[in-house]
């Protein structure tokens, strides 16, 4: 008896620590999730609908995992739980793909602070440190391609706004060239005031409006 | 034999507690999230899904599996890039 608690005992212990084998989601009984999430990542949904489509992609995972635990997808004590996480993967891929068709924002990467001295697009101290930040996100995210996006506030005309915001951009696009962030990778745009973010009537509105972001291209 | 019996056990249950798997799942899944404030990217939202999943199934009891998506998570946070 004592044996079979000792051999019973190591037997938990080591089964504790052994790797756990890559989740495999290629079987057939999730083929109809897999075709979803397949449409709606060509349907653009990983930028356009990136909550959703992690949630599909996820709900694939987990309900292949318990597939493996059952070993058999119509039997066991986990077929409900894995007949609810195929469903919930197909129907979040599906949203996903609904909400990914006609035009969608691109993910915008903030750079919250940056402020330029008035009639300026030279960069101040503080400004550097904001976008040597983002110099170290474009470094990890060495994939994506991004424009620079410089917006004013609605003071002054059309036109200065806009050429002043052509200038902030290229100095910011400029600053990210010159630390690392490859030419080909950036591009820069001016949008004036064209695109605020909250009202212009107040100081903070206007504060709020006058701000560069990053827009992932890709 | 009793204690010797008792001692085994103790030291058998030592050994995968005291690699952390029994204590950190929850805390590297706070650790995303935390990494992750802001990034709104498809791999920051499937990291913490999948942190999600892991806390789950720890919860479950299924350490193994916890691991296994926690890794995953983690992936996917770095490829991320973390927070914004």
């Amino acid at each position: 008896m004592i044996k079979r608690i000792i051999t019973l005992t190591a037997s938990l212990s080591l089964a504790a620590c052994a790797g756990y084998t890559d989740i495999n989601i290629g079987v057939d009984e999730l083929a109809e999730a897999r075709a979803a999430i397949a449409d709606a990542k060509t349907a653009g949904a990983e930028r356009c609908a990136p909550k959703l489509q992690a949630q599909a992609v996820a709900s694939l995972y987990w309900a292949g995992h318990e597939l493996e635990e059952s070993g058999n997808y119509d039997a066991g004590d986990h077929a409900e739980e894995e007949a609810m996480l195929v469903a919930r993967a197909v129907a979040k891929a599906k949203e996903a793909k609904a909400a990914s068709k006609g035009a969608c924002m691109p993910e915008i990467i903030k750079l919250s602070g940056i402020q330029f001295p008035h009639d300026s697009a030279r960069l101040t101290p503080a400004a550097t440190a904001i976008l040597d930040n983002a110099v170290k996100t474009l470094q990890k995210r060495s994939t994506i391609k991004v424009e620079v996006a410089a917006h004013t506030d609605s003071s002054g005309s059309n036109e200065y706004n806009l050429a002043l915001s052509e200038r902030r951009a290229a100095s910011v696009m400029n600053y990210l060239g010159t630390h690392g962030i490859s030419s080909s990778r950036l591009t820069s745009k001016g949008y004036g005031e064209s695109q605020p973010i909250v009202s212009n009537a107040t100081k903070e509105g206007r504060t709020a409006n006058r701000r560069v972001e990053l827009r992932v291209m890709n | 034999m009793r204690i010797t019996l008792l001692l085994f056990t103790l030291f058998a249950f030592s050994l995968p507690a005291n690699a952390g798997m029994f204590s950190t799942i929850d805390d590297r899944a706070n650790q995303i999230s935390a990494q992750l404030e802001g990034n709104n990217s498809y791999h920051a939202h499937l990291a913490r899904e999948l942190a999600n999943v892991a806390v789950e199934e720890k919860g479950q009891h299924d350490v193994t599996a916890a691991l296994e998506f926690i890794r995953m998570a983690e992936d996917h946070a770095a490829q991320a890039g973390g927070s914004k």
